[in-house]
């Protein structure tokens, strides 16, 4: 467990250079604003960069749209806390008590706690990527066909369970539509095309790219110009720079959330905000001042903060060593390492170690950025949230018809984004989560190779995908999961604890 | 008796997964099973996303059939929203959509990216900030601004791209 932390430190000297730093600080800076502007999210923002990025060299390129990341899902605690609009999905519970303390005069000091509780649960989440990634990719090595299949299975249904809005059908049905979405095109086993009605674009298959882009930028957009404009709460901040006597009260829920974040980062799928969301439930269940919380409180807003930052370096963990993106931003970032000839799977420990600690020490420098400019730059990112909906929407939608087209030259791409966009916006509208619909979209071709695979292994015998020990434990979590969601057995499950707990 | 606000449009959507979960099936089945290249039958095209099929008919039957549970048959409930803001963030978004739509199906690919994107970005800008109570002398400095705006997005936006980040424009 501890060779990761010490590769970690070897791997920084051959990496660490000029340009880094400078790709680190413009990308960190963009990645803010990104987050910062309702409409832009990190997903769409690290989509975007993937096209600007993609003749820069490997590492430099992942480096950028890491930096992105990171700097996103913090830049989007500054609308949630002056605008009451969460910049990205993932500060959504950022505004229970960031825009009351906005509110009530106290902006600065908000924007200072969501600043330092990002950082450090970015910091906490990286700990845990160079400790566990390592481990978990050579645990994969053990896993076979039988094993990816219940892992891809496995991964819409919690994804489809944890980001739907109580409603977990409205997530699965999201899920296996992404599962269903990358059968189009040429199959992998034989090359046969699959619902492609004879059109050579289609068999090509739809691309990761345009279809985020249509579901989190263009729906967005949408999204934006449908809902009526948002009042920023206040003009003027004043002291930023949190006390550490302050910070150090909440190191609890500071250390509680952080762990919870990574943990929710490493479930396939649901990501950032759900990682807050659950940080922000444990932190308010355990609290002395549980009655502050949605009023204001502090706690409730290093709560979510730190969770949802910690969650990125989790959502890494399972992109890099099973090729799993733990969420929709991490999802863009795999698609960008296939492009740029990185194999994430089991075999990186074995292929690209390096690799995998050049990532920690990415989200670190990112990191560091992130705090500066988030402490630095309290002003003029107050005056970019002035910028009113109607002048940027429409330059966002010029990069959205961008992105999709520039990696491959093809208007089809373009169609794409536009069909993910409209359906997508439906389907928000109707509660649907989006976060399942795209990790179907990656699993899909890990769960049609792997079930065709195992099945021709087996000879069409069902037993080794049940008895198995790994697909087991899977399958029956699986089948739990499904389970605990039907009201009338977590009605029972919840009579019988219940009923348990009485003397 | 009402029904909950999402139970007819649950309804709906849940038929619209059945069917197509048919149709998916359907396409499936009738899929080359490659016979003639002796390939073995676990791994016909078709197997994967027939089963998948089979579960979004499943999954959308379940929604129909829990809609229907919850009163989509019955009365809609009366929705305390403000009518004139519904029909205004209607109004909206069919607009934006209109405009995006065109700029992407019509204008890209057909007209100079530049000109297309100048001419989008001064439409959206100009529609959206139209006030019919608006005097000349700010409706004229709306339009300087939008203008301003197109002419900074088509020369800035090609600049970035094509030069510095090496890129193709459609």
């Amino acid at each position: 467990m501890f060779d990761g932390l010490i590769a970690f430190a070897g791997a920084f000297s051959a990496f660490a250079n000029v340009t880094t730093l400078f790709n680190v600080g413009w990308a960190t800076l963009i990645g803010i604003v990104i987050g910062a502007l309702p409409g832009l999210t990190a997903t769409m923002g690290v989509a975007l960069m993937t096209t600007l990025t993609y003749r820069m060299v490997p590492e430099q390129a992942i480096l950028v749209l890491i930096s992105v990341y990171v700097g996103a899902i913090y830049g989007g605690s500054r609308s949630a806390i002056l605008l009451n609009i969460p910049g990205t999905p993932a500060n959504a519970a950022t505004t229970l008590d960031g825009f009351p303390l906005a509110r009530a005069g106290r902006a600065g000091e908000a924007m200072g706690i969501a600043t330092c509780a990002s950082v450090i649960g970015t910091l906490i989440g990286v700990l845990f990527l160079a400790a566990v990634a390592p481990a978990l990719a050579e645990f994969a090595l053990n896993f076979g066909s039988y094993e990816f299949f219940w892992l891809s299975i496995f991964g819409v249904v919690i994804a489809g369970q944890m980001t739907s809005f109580d409603d977990a059908l409205k997530g699965w049905i999201a899920g296996f539509l992404g599962l269903l979405v990358a059968m189009v095109g040429q199959e992998g086993i034989h090359a046969e095309p699959r619902f492609s009605f004879g059109n050579s674009d289609l068999a090509g298959g739809i691309a990761l790219i345009p279809a985020l882009v249509g579901a989190f930028g263009f729906a967005e957009i949408l999204s934006v110009m449908k809902n009526r404009a948002a009042e920023m709460a206040t003009r003027s901040v004043e002291r930023v720079l949190p006390r550490v006597s302050e910070l150090w009260r909440y190191k609890r829920t500071i250390g509680r959330s952080g762990i919870i974040g990574t943990v929710i980062g490493i479930i396939p799928g649901v990501g950032e905000d759900i990682g807050a969301w659950v940080s922000y439930a444990a932190a308010r269940r355990s609290s002395k001042e549980r009655d502050q919380f949605g009023k204001g409180s502090r706690e409730g807003l290093i709560a979510a903060e730190t969770g949802n930052n910690a969650a990125i370096p989790g959502a890494l963990i399972p992109a890099l060593t099973l090729a799993v993106p733990g969420s929709a931003p991490a999802a863009v970032l795999l698609a960008a390492m296939l492009i740029h000839g990185i194999r994430p799977g089991p075999l990186i420990m074995i292929e690209a170690p390096t690799f995998v600690y050049q990532v920690v020490w990415m989200v670190v420098l990112a990191t560091i950025a992130m705090g500066i400019f988030g402490l630095a730059l309290t002003r003029p990112l107050l005056t970019i949230l002035r910028v009113p909906r109607e002048r940027l929407m429409p330059v966002v939608f010029v990069l959205c018809v961008i992105g999709p087209y520039a990696i491959t030259q093809r208007l089809f791409d373009v169609y794409v984004m536009l069909f993910f966009g409209i359906v997508g916006f439906i389907l928000r509208e109707m509660k649907y989560p989006m976060a399942p619909l795209v990790l179907g979209i990656i699993l899909g071709d890990i769960l049609d190779k792997n079930l065709r695979r195992a099945l021709v292994l087996s000879d069409g015998d069902l037993t080794p995908f049940f008895f198995r020990p790994i697909s087991a434990v899977l399958w029956i979590t699986t089948l739990l999961i499904v389970l605990l969601a039907l009201p009338p057995v977590r009605n029972a499950a919840t009579r019988m604890m219940r009923w348990d707990r009485k003397p | 008796m009402q029904a909950r606000p999402h139970a007819r449009a649950d309804l709906i959507t849940g038929l619209v997964f059945v069917t197509l979960g048919f149709a998916v099936g359907i396409e499936s089945y009738n899929m080359p099973r490659l016979e003639e290249r002796s390939i073995d039958p676990w791994t016909a095209p078709g197997l994967v996303p027939g089963l998948l099929g089979i579960v979004i008919a499943v999954l959308g039957g379940a929604m129909a059939l829990r809609s229907i549970l919850a009163g989509a048959t019955r009365a809609s409930a009366s929705g305390d929203t403000d009518a004139a803001e519904t029909r205004s963030a209607r109004t909206r978004l069919l607009l934006c959509l209109a405009l995006c739509l065109g700029y992407a199906l019509v204008l890209v690919g057909r007209a100079p990216f530049w000109f297309a994107t100048g001419l989008f970005v001064f439409a959206f800008v100009a529609i959206f900030e139209w006030r019919l109570d608006d005097d000349r002398q700010t409706r004229a400095g709306k339009l300087a601004a939008a203008f301003a705006l197109s002419v900074a997005a088509s020369l800035a936006i090609p600049y970035l791209f094509e030069t510095l980040f090496l890129v193709r424009l459609p």
